[in-house]
């Protein structure tokens, strides 16, 4: 039965924007797109979707330090100490609730944008020794991008050990804590009884978020016409 | 999918972490099944399986490993492991890459390797990829019965194999070498030098062997002049007696030149009588001869030797 309008408005609250909710989806799917494009050979596909990765990094870079409350690293970034007091609390039971991201999931997110960033960054001057090489892998020596072509299936590991971690995470405030973080990720909107009493979340403008990912897109335009000189 | 507790936290930790460490373990089985060759270098590593080896005399040793060498190991070797994939040993060959085994053995249909190399180059998949040579049919034909015989790292021969492409390897010049056999006849050459001026050159800064023009000095060399380069005669390689004195009497004097490769006598004095001595000529591989100086039948025995015959404007 679907819940009434009104009553789901009252128990319901906007925790995360647009910008943030499509960033995350986005990733998800460039994500699956470039392994995809990497492993059928699909190379043309596999460069849009790297450096429309990098375009949504440097948005989420620049939302994260502009954007509305629970985007801001300010936010959901914590000291190493607060993070482990955090998981301890965890283990022991405790109920705390966050409107954003909570220590270990903000801690998940930069790790996740670093990580990626290193990624596309490595992509950009990597070649696959036979009839394609990144946007940037004449700027360095053949050995240098071979290199970095290493590196740059390492780091892929790394993303899926990164990826499996925050599943199961997810997971487990799913299914052991009772908290659905997923839901929330695609309506914007969280029950009140895993939110903290005192809310105090303040969105960003929408026109202000399309300008930084105009810049971002930019960006990363300019990156792809440097392999077209 | 609403975001109350109705349908989640059921699970005690300790549950659901024992369900993370089943699938996460069902997922590095998939892993490893899904890279063999990852899933076969972990147990090699571990000492639980060996790695196949062909024999050095082996037909992939002798025929199908040089072939990958020169053709596929610089994408698919340690340096560069494209699509997971190695083609620099017997062992890697056989587990082939990411999208599994590219040899089967007796079956060349369906051999990824041999589908591959045979596909047309405007093809995306072919290899090697466009801008790179394709393997000759000869090359392909080696693969395609290596792989229909078994794929085999004892066999030594396989039948309807076309025959190996000689190697030729060129002699690399070695100045030092030069300058030791320079040295050796250097007062000579001195000496001749300067009494025959710009008729007697080494053949290359590396090199002690020497070319003779002696056509420079037309009627003024004959016969005389030549026995006087009888000291260089063991470095010279190439003699143009074009236009000069020279007459048959030197006929023994060339016959006996042991390196001389190239000799021109078109418009000396020299007959059939001369050319008919041309066959004691050991390292000789041209001749230039002038319009009637010799009929077929005096450089008949030169052409047995596959010694070439230029005449008139054909020459070189």
């Amino acid at each position: 039965m679907r819940p009434d309008p009104q009553t789901h408005a009252q128990t319901h609250v906007r925790v995360w924007d647009l910008p943030v909710r499509l960033f995350h989806w986005s990733i998800v799917f460039l994500l699956c797109l470039s392994w995809f494009s990497a492993d059928q050979g699909y190379m043309r596909v596999h460069l849009v979707s790297g450096l429309t990765l990098l375009a949504l990094l440097l948005f989420r870079i620049a939302w994260g330090l502009v954007g509305s409350t629970t985007a801001r690293f300010r936010n959901f970034l914590h000291s190493p100490r607060r993070v482990a007091e955090y998981l301890k609390g965890l283990a022991g039971g405790d109920k705390i609730f966050y409107a954003g991201h909570n220590p270990a999931g903000g801690l998940m997110v930069v790790a996740l944008i670093a990580v990626l960033l290193a990624q596309v960054a490595t992509g950009l001057f990597a070649n696959d020794g036979v009839r394609f090489s990144g946007p940037l892998a004449l700027l360095v020596s053949e050995d240098v991008s071979t290199r970095l072509t290493g590196i740059h299936g390492l780091i892929f590991d790394l993303i899926l050990l990164l990826v499996w971690c925050h599943v199961v995470a997810v997971g487990f405030y799913l299914l052991v804590k009772g908290d659905n973080l997923i839901w929330p990720m695609v309506t914007g909107k969280k029950h009140r009884s895993y939110l903290p009493a005192e809310l105090n979340i303040v969105f960003t403008r929408l026109y202000i978020a399309l300008l930084l990912l105009a810049v971002s897109a930019g960006i990363a335009a300019w990156v792809m016409i440097q392999g077209d000189l | 999918m609403e975001d109350r507790a109705g349908l989640s936290g059921r699970l005690s930790a300790a549950a659901y972490f024992g369900c993370v460490a089943l699938l996460t373990l069902a997922g590095a089985g998939l892993a490893m099944l899904a890279r063999p060759a990852f899933a076969h270098g972990v147990l090699r590593t571990l000492g639980l399986e060996t790695a196949p080896q062909a024999q050095s005399r082996s037909f992939y040793a002798t025929r199908v490993a040089p072939l990958l060498e020169t053709r596929c190991v610089s994408c698919h070797g340690a340096r560069r492991e494209k699509a997971s994939l190695r083609l620099d040993s017997f062992a890697a060959l056989l587990l082939g890459g990411k999208h599994g085994p590219v040899i089967r053995p007796g079956d060349v249909r369906n051999s990824e390797l041999y589908i591959r190399i045979s596909l047309p180059a405007s093809d995306e998949r072919a290899m090697p990829p466009s801008g790179k040579p394709p393997l000759t049919e000869d090359e392909k034909t080696v693969i395609r019965l290596w792989i229909a015989d078994g794929a085999s790292g004892a066999l030594q021969t396989i039948a309807g194999a076309p025959p190996p492409v000689a190697e030729v390897k060129i002699p690399q010049d070695d100045p030092a070498a030069a300058q030791k056999q320079r040295a050796a006849l250097a007062q000579s050459v001195r000496r001749l030098q300067a009494r025959f001026p710009g008729t007697i050159l080494y053949e290359s800064r590396s090199s002690a062997n020497l070319e003779v023009n002696a056509s420079l000095l037309g009627s003024a060399f004959g016969d005389a002049e030549l026995l006087a380069l009888l000291p260089l005669q063991a470095r010279i390689t190439r003699l143009d007696l074009s236009g000069t004195a020279v007459t048959d009497t030197s006929a023994p004097v060339l016959a006996g030149m042991p390196a001389l490769r190239s000799l021109r006598i078109g418009g000396s004095r020299m007959t059939q009588v001369t050319i008919a001595a041309l066959r004691q000529a050991r390292a000789l591989k041209s001749l230039t001869i002038g319009s009637g100086q010799a009929g077929h039948g005096a450089l008949a025995p030169l052409l047995e030797k596959h010694i070439a015959i230029y005449g008139g404007g054909d020459a070189p």
